[in-house]
C-alpha cells in the first residue's frame, strides 16, 4: 500500500520555540493514522506543519509523491487535503450553509458539492435542519459536525482531524467517532486525539508524541491500551 | 451549491440579529430624546414650532447625506482593518487624494466632452447638463480606479511584508499619510485652499446638480444631498447583498473572523488581502471625489476624515467584525454633527467625541459589537 503522506525528519519552530525536533512518520493510503500524546507534545503543530501554517525549517513533507514543504497553505490544501481544527474554528457570523459555501474550493464543481452534501447529511442527518442557522448559535456537538462537514465539501484524499471529541459528551463523542469510521471509505485520515481509548477501534496505525519527538509507533492500538508502561509514561493524563 | 434565495423578512432578520434589534431600540430611544429636546426648546420659545420643524428637517436631510458619505469612506477603512488586520492611517489621505483626482478628472473630462472639435458632445446631443453629469460620473469612477491601483500597489509592495507586525504597519501607514498629505500641499497648496467645481468655470455641474434645490413649502433641500442619501442607501444595500450572497463576500466575512482558517480551507488569502485593499482604497477615492462638490478638494482633509473613520468604527462596533456597525456608526456621526450644528452649535465640533466616550464607557463593543 502506498504512503499518501510522508514526513521526513521535520524540524518546526513557532517563533523562537523549537517545537518539532526531527519527526518522521508515514500515513498509508486508505487507513486511519492516529497521533497520540499529552498536551503540548507537538501533535497540532504537526498538522499545521503539513498545512504550511508552520512549515518545517528542515526536513521534507511529501504528499501524493510531491514535496509540499515549501508551498503556501492554500496550494497545499488545494492538492486534496481537508482540515478539521482542534477548536472547531467555524465562522460564527455566517450560517451553516454559508460556512459550507466558503469551504468549497474553485475546482469543486457544484455537482460534486451537491453529492458531498448528500454524504454530509447522511453522516450527520441533523445538519439538514440547521443549514440556515447562524453557526455561532449551534451547540458544541453541532459545531463539531459543521467543522467536519466543512472538510468534506471537497473531494479530499486526506483529512487532517484535530481533537474531534474535545469538549463533547461521551455519547456525542461516540457518535462522532462512528461517523469518522464511515469516512474511512472516502478518504485517508490523520487524526489527533488525546483520549486514545475513544479511537482505539478506529486507528490502523498510531504514533506517540512526547516533547516534540515521536517516542513510539505501532499498528495495533489494543496492544497499546494493554501496555500499562507506555500509557503511564506518555499518555498518563488521558486515562 | 447555489445560495438559496430566501425571501428577506425584517422580522426574521431582527430575530437573527439581536444587535441590530438593540440598535433600533437605541435609535428609537435617541429619537425620543431628540424630539423631547426639540419640544423643550420650542416650549421655552427659543424657536417657533415652524422654525424647529424646518431646522430639524434640514438637519435630518443634511445629516443623512453626510452619514452616507462617511459610510462610503469608512466601509473601505473597515474592510482593510477587518480582513487584513491593518489600521490604515493613510485612509484619510486616500480620501483626500480621491478628492483631488476627482476634481482634475472632472475638469479634464468635461472639457473634452464640451470641446466642439471633438465628437463627444454629439453623443450627448450637445446637452451640456448631461455632459457635466457624465463627466462627474467618470471623475468618481476614475478616482475609484486610480486609488484602487495606488492602494493595491501599497499593499503589494510594502504592507504585504509586514503582516503580523502591527507596530510596523502603523508606522508605515502613518508614513504614507504624511507623504501623501505633504505631496498634496506641494502640488495644490495648504489647507487654506479648497478646490470647488464652481459656476464661472466651464462647469454646468454646480448650477444644475450641486446648486439645485428641492422646495417643500418653506423647507429647501439641496438636490445633491438627496442624491447622496439615495447613493449611500443603494451602496449599503449592494454591500449587504454582496456580503451575504456572493462567494467572495462570504470569504471576506469569514476572513474577518479567522483569516488563517479561510486559507486552510483553500483560499489564497494574500490575493484576497490585495483585492480588499484595492477595494478599500478605491472606496476612499470614490467618496473623496463624490464629496468634492460639497467640501471641495483640500490637502487638510486627510486627518479630519481619518479621525471620523476611527470614531465611526468605534461607535458602530465594527472593530468587533460587524459590517453593519459602519453603517450605524456613520448614521450616528453624520446626524449628530448636523443636529448639533443647527441646535447646539457650540458642540458641533466635539459632539461625536462626546458620544464616542459615552458609548465606550456604557458599551465598549460599540452599537453592534459584543457586550
Amino acid at each position: 500500500m502506498k504512503n499518501l503522506l510522508e514526513i521526513q525528519n521535520a524540524h518546526v519552530y513557532i517563533g523562537s520555540f523549537y517545537i518539532l525536533q526531527g519527526i518522521s512518520l508515514v500515513v498509508p493510503e486508505g487507513e486511519v493514522t492516529v497521533l497520540l500524546g499529552r498536551n503540548g507534545a507537538g501533535k497540532t503543530t504537526t498538522m499545521k506543519a503539513i498545512l504550511g501554517i508552520n512549515p518545517p525549517r528542515e526536513g521534507k513533507i511529501v504528499f501524493n509523491g510531491e514535496e509540499i514543504s515549501n508551498l503556501p497553505t492554500h496550494k497545499i490544501v488545494n492538492k486534496g487535503i481537508g482540515y478539521v481544527p482542534d477548536t472547531r474554528r467555524i465562522f460564527s457570523t455566517l450560517t451553516v450553509e454559508q460556512n459550507l459555501i466558503v469551504s468549497r474550493r474553485k475546482e469543486t464543481s457544484r455537482d460534486v458539492m451537491q453529492a458531498r452534501l448528500e454524504l454530509i447529511f447522511d453522516l450527520f442527518p441533523d445538519m439538514r435542519r440547521f443549514m440556515k442557522q447562524r453557526a455561532g448559535t449551534l451547540s458544541g456537538g453541532q459545531q463539531q459536525m459543521l467543522a467536519v462537514a466543512r472538510a468534506l465539501v471537497n473531494d479530499n484524499d486526506l483529512l487532517l482531524i484535530d481533537e474531534p471529541t474535545e469538549g463533547l459528551s461521551p455519547l456525542l463523542a461516540k457518535n462522532l467517532i462512528a461517523s469518522l469510521d464511515r469516512l474511512k471509505e472516502y478518504a485517508t485520515i490523520l487524526l489527533v486525539e488525546q483520549n486514545f481509548r475513544t479511537v482505539s477501534k478506529l486507528g490502523d496505525n498510531y504514533y506517540i508524541f512526547d516533547s516534540g519527538k515521536i517516542v513510539h509507533e505501532g499498528k495495533n492500538m489494543s496492544e497499546l491500551i494493554s501496555s500499562k508502561a507506555l500509557v503511564a509514561q506518555y499518555l498518563g493524563v488521558s486515562i | 451549491m447555489m445560495v438559496q434565495k430566501k425571501r428577506f423578512s425584517p422580522r426574521n432578520y431582527l430575530e437573527e440579529n439581536p444587535q441590530v434589534k438593540r440598535i433600533l431600540r437605541f435609535a428609537v430611544f435617541l429619537a425620543i430624546i431628540i424630539v423631547g429636546y426639540l419640544a423643550v426648546i420650542w416650549a421655552i420659545d427659543i424657536y417657533t414650532l415652524e422654525g424647529v420643524i424646518i431646522k430639524a428637517s434640514k438637519a435630518t436631510v443634511n445629516g443623512l447625506a453626510l452619514s452616507m458619505l462617511l459610510f462610503l469612506m469608512v466601509s473601505g477603512f473597515y474592510l482593510i482593518f477587518g480582513l487584513c488586520d491593518v489600521i490604515n492611517f493613510a485612509h484619510g489621505s486616500f480620501f483626500m487624494l480621491g478628492g483631488f483626482l476627482g476634481f482634475i478628472i472632472y475638469l479634464g473630462t468635461e472639457a473634452v466632452f464640451l470641446d466642439p472639435a471633438l465628437p463627444f458632445h454629439l453623443i450627448f446631443g450637445g446637452n451640456q447638463y448631461v455632459m457635466s453629469i457624465m463627466a462627474f460620473i467618470v471623475s468618481a469612477l476614475g478616482a475609484f480606479a486610480i486609488m484602487a491601483l495606488i492602494g493595491g500597489g501599497i499593499e503589494f509592495f510594502t504592507i504585504r511584508r509586514l503582516y503580523g507586525n502591527s507596530i510596523a504597519q502603523i508606522l508605515l501607514t502613518v508614513g504614507f499619510m504624511y507623504i501623501i498629505a505633504q505631496a498634496a500641499v506641494v502640488i495644490w497648496g495648504p489647507s487654506q485652499f479648497s478646490y470647488f467645481i464652481t459656476p464661472g468655470s466651464t462647469s454646468q455641474l454646480d448650477t444644475f446638480f450641486m446648486g439645485g434645490v428641492l422646495v417643500f413649502g418653506d423647507i429647501v433641500f439641496k438636490t445633491y444631498n438627496i442624491f447622496l442619501i439615495f447613493l449611500g442607501f443603494a451602496f449599503a444595500g449592494l454591500m449587504f447583498l454582496g456580503f451575504k450572497r456572493t462567494r467572495i463576500g462570504l470569504q471576506i466575512q469569514a476572513g474577518i473572523e479567522d483569516s488563517e482558517m479561510v486559507e486552510a480551507l483553500g483560499t489564497d488569502i494574500r490575493k484576497l488581502f490585495t483585492i480588499v485593499f484595492m477595494l478599500g482604497a478605491g472606496l476612499a477615492g470614490l467618496s473623496g471625489a463624490i464629496l468634492v462638490p460639497v467640501i471641495g478638494a483640500n490637502s487638510g482633509h486627510g486627518l479630519t476624515y481619518l479621525i471620523y473613520a476611527f470614531v465611526i468604527v468605534v461607535i458602530g462596533g465594527a472593530h468587533y467584525g460587524r459590517f453593519e456597525g459602519t453603517f450605524f456608526g456613520a448614521l450616528v456621526v453624520g446626524l449628530s454633527i448636523q443636529f448639533s450644528s443647527y441646535f447646539i452649535p457650540f458642540l458641533e465640533n466635539i459632539i461625536v467625541f462626546i458620544i464616542m466616550v459615552i458609548i465606550l464607557i456604557v458599551k465598549p463593543g460599540g452599537l453592534t459589537g459584543h457586550e
